[in-house]
C-alpha cells in the first residue's frame, strides 16, 4: 500500500474539517469536528494495515477505531443538544452572534 | 483478570443514574442527594484501600484488561497516580456535599449527580491509565461530563454560549491529541506506555517526533488551559454552577496537566521540552495576571487566576528534576482546596444576594462573615503570603527553576505573584468595606455550605504550617515518575 494515498486522504480530510472548523455555522463547526475525528481513525486504520500479521490487521488499532468512534458520536450527541439550546436562546446557529461572554 | 474491590468504585456515574431515576420515580429526592455523597466518599475510602494495597511500599499495581500488553488495554497504578487521583476525589467528595445544599433549588438534580461522578471517575480513570487507549477513552467521558456541566442551566444565553465553546475547543483538542496517538501508534505499534518507552524514548529526533511532540502540547495543552489554548476557560468557568466551578478549576485543569507530564516523561527525555515549558509557563502565568486585574465579575477574575496558577505548576515541569515537579504536585493538591474555598466561597455569595459583581458586593463581608473569612484565607493563599499552603508550594516551585539556571523564570514568578496581589486584595476591600446606602441584601449561607467552606480553609492554614504531611507525598509521586521510571516500565513488561 502506498503511504502517499493513505496517508495524504487523511491530510486531506483534516484539511476539510479545518476549513468547517473556520466557519460560522454551528452544525457545519461540529461535522469539522468529526472531520477531523474521522481523518484520525483513518490514519489508525492505516497503520493497523500496515502491521498487518499472519493474514489479519493488528486487532489494536481497530479496537481503538471503535471505541472513538463511539466517543465522537457522544461529543456530536452533546454538541447538537448544545445547538438545540442555542437555537432557542439565540434563534440562529450562526456561531458569530454568541459573543455576549467577552474579556 | 482481577478487579480490586475498590476499582468498582469505577461504576459510580452508572450506579447514580440508575438509583436517581429510581428516586425520581419514588418522588424521594433526598435518596439521590444522600446517594451521591456516599458514592463520593466511596471513592475517598476506595483510594485509601489501593494505598494499602501495597501502593505504599513502593508497589506498582497493574489490572489487565482483555489480554496481555502490548495489546490489551490496563490500568497501572503507581504513587502518581494514586496522588492525582486523591486529590481528584477528595475535592469531588467536598463538591457533592456542598451541593446538596447549593443545587437545593434546581431541577434535574439526578443529571446533575450522575454527570459530577462522570467527571470524577474519567479524572481517575485519566490518572490511572497504563495505556493511551485507556487514558483517551477516559479523557473523553471527563471531557463530555464536563460540557454538559458547564451549558446545566440551560434556560440562560450565558452557560449555553459558554458550554458551546467549551465543547468546540476541547474536542479539537481530543481529535488533535487523536492524531498524535495514531502517529504514536505508527511508529511504536501499540500503545501501552511501557512498550512506548522502550520503542520511543531515547530514540532520534525526526519530523514524526516533533509532529508528535506538538500534538500532545496542542491536545493536553487545551484543557489545560495553557496560554494560547486558553481562551474558553474563562467563558466556561464562570458559567458554570459554583460547586462545577469549583471542581474545574480545583482539579480537571490538572487532570490535563497530570497527563501532558505522564505521556511527556514517557516518551522524551526532558531535556527536549524544558524550554519550551518554561516559554508556555512564562506567557501562561503572566497573561494570566494582567487579564485577571480588570475583571468586576468574581468567578471570571478567578478563572483568569486560574490560567495563572498553572503557569506557576509548568515551571515545575520546565525544570524536569524531581524536586522541581514535587512543588509542581504540592502546588495541584494546594490549589485545589485554595481554588476550591474561592469558588465555593464566591458561590456562596452568588447565592445568598444574586450577584458577583465586585462593585455591587461592597460591604457584603460584614454580613456573611464566615464566608467572607475563607474567602480571605484562599486568597492569602492563592497569593503566596507566609503561613497558607500556597506559600510552601511557590516557594519550591520559584526555588527549583533557580536551581536549573532559570533565575529569569523564578523572578517573574514572584512578580506575578506581587502582581496578583492587587486584585485579591480588591476585592478583599470591596468585601470588608463600608456597604453604600443601597447596598444588597444578604445573610449568612446555609450551615452546611459554611461548613465546607470553612473546613478547605483551615486546610490551607493547617498544611501552610505543617507542610510535611503532604509534601512526603508529593515526594513519593514525583520520585515514581522520574527515579522509578524504569520500575513503572518493568511493572508491564
Amino acid at each position: 500500500m502506498d503511504p502517499t494515498i493513505w496517508l495524504g486522504t487523511a491530510f486531506a480530510l483534516f484539511s476539510i474539517g479545518i476549513y468547517c472548523i473556520s466557519k460560522s455555522n454551528m452544525i457545519r463547526i461540529l461535522l469539522g469536528i468529526e472531520m477531523i475525528l474521522n481523518a484520525a481513525n483513518f490514519t489508525f486504520i492505516y497503520f493497523a494495515a500496515q502491521r498487518a500479521a499472519a493474514g489479519y490487521v493488528d486487532p489494536l488499532g481497530q479496537s481503538f477505531v471503535f471505541m472513538s468512534i463511539v466517543a465522537g458520536g457522544c461529543v456530536v450527541a452533546v454538541g447538537l443538544a448544545l445547538i438545540v439550546n442555542a437555537y432557542k436562546q439565540f434563534e440562529t446557529t450562526d456561531a458569530r452572534e454568541l459573543r455576549r461572554l467577552k474579556w | 483478570m482481577v478487579i480490586p474491590t475498590a476499582l468498582y468504585y469505577m461504576f459510580a456515574p452508572m450506579i447514580m443514574g440508575v438509583i436517581g431515576l429510581l428516586a425520581d420515580k419514588m418522588k424521594t429526592p433526598k435518596l439521590r442527594d444522600g446517594v451521591a455523597i456516599l458514592l463520593s466518599l466511596w471513592g475517598v475510602v476506595s483510594m485509601w484501600m489501593l494505598y494499602n494495597m501495597g501502593i505504599n511500599a513502593g508497589e506498582i499495581l497493574v489490572i489487565n484488561i482483555g489480554g496481555n500488553p502490548p495489546l490489551g488495554a490496563c490500568l497501572e497504578i503507581d504513587m502518581m497516580s494514586l496522588y492525582f487521583a486523591a486529590t481528584a476525589v477528595i475535592t469531588s467528595f467536598l463538591v457533592t456535599v456542598y451541593s446538596f445544599s447549593y443545587m437545593d433549588h434546581d431541577t434535574r438534580l439526578t443529571e446533575y449527580y450522575a454527570l459530577l461522578s462522570a467527571i470524577t471517575v474519567g479524572m481517575t480513570g485519566v490518572a490511572f491509565a497504563g495505556d493511551l487507549f485507556t487514558l483517551f477513552i477516559f479523557w473523553e467521558m471527563m471531557g463530555i461530563a464536563s460540557y454538559s456541566l458547564v451549558s446545566f442551566r440551560k434556560d440562560r444565553p450565558g452557560p449555553i454560549e459558554a458550554g458551546f465553546k467549551y465543547m468546540i475547543m476541547g474536542s479539537v483538542g481530543s481529535v488533535i491529541l487523536l492524531f498524535g496517538m495514531a502517529f504514536i501508534y505508527g511508529m511504536a505499534g501499540s500503545l501501552n506506555f511501557a512498550v512506548l518507552a522502550n520503542t520511543i524514548r531515547g530514540a532520534a529526533l525526526t519530523p514524526w517526533t516533533i509532529i508528535i511532540f506538538s500534538t500532545l502540547i496542542v491536545g493536553f495543552g487545551v484543557k489545560s488551559a495553557i496560554v494560547p489554548m486558553h481562551t474558553w476557560l474563562p467563558d466556561a468557568h464562570p458559567e458554570a454552577p459554583s460547586p462545577i466551578s469549583a471542581l474545574l478549576s480545583g482539579i480537571v485543569i490538572e487532570t490535563g496537566l497530570y497527563a501532558m507530564i505522564r505521556v511527556l516523561f514517557i516518551l522524551y527525555e526532558p531535556a527536549l521540552f524544558q524550554l519550551p515549558m518554561a516559554i508556555l509557563a512564562f506567557a501562561t502565568m503572566t497573561l494570566g495576571n494582567l487579564l485577571a486585574l480588570r475583571q468586576d465579575d468574581l468567578k471570571r477574575m478567578l478563572a483568569y487566576s486560574s490560567i495563572a496558577q498553572m503557569g506557576y505548576m509548568l515551571i515545575g515541569l520546565s525544570t524536569g528534576l524531581a524536586y522541581g515537579l514535587m512543588g509542581t504536585f504540592l502546588h495541584v493538591f494546594n490549589h485545589a482546596f485554595m481554588k476550591g474555598t474561592a469558588f465555593l466561597a464566591v458561590g456562596s455569595i452568588d447565592h445568598m444576594t444574586g450577584t458577583r459583581d465586585i462593585n455591587e458586593l461592597r460591604g457584603v463581608g460584614r454580613k456573611m462573615p464566615f464566608t467572607t473569612f475563607s474567602i480571605l484565607i484562599s486568597f492569602l493563599g492563592l497569593a503566596g503570603v507566609p503561613g497558607t499552603s500556597g506559600f510552601i508550594s511557590k516557594f519550591v516551585l520559584f526555588s527549583s527553576a533557580i536551581g536549573v539556571g532559570y533565575v529569569l523564570l523564578a523572578v517573574f514568578g514572584i512578580l506575578n505573584s506581587t502582581l496578583s496581589v492587587a486584585y485579591y486584595a480588591r476585592v478583599i476591600m470591596a468585601l470588608m468595606g463600608d456597604a453604600p446606602e443601597n447596598a444588597v441584601e444578604a445573610k449568612e449561607a446555609p450551615p452546611l455550605m459554611i461548613t465546607v467552606t470553612l473546613l478547605m480553609a483551615l486546610v490551607i492554614l493547617v498544611f501552610g504550617i505543617f507542610p510535611e504531611s503532604v509534601t512526603s507525598y508529593a515526594t513519593l509521586a514525583s520520585n515514581a515518575l522520574i527515579e522509578e521510571l524504569s520500575d513503572y516500565i518493568g511493572a508491564i513488561l
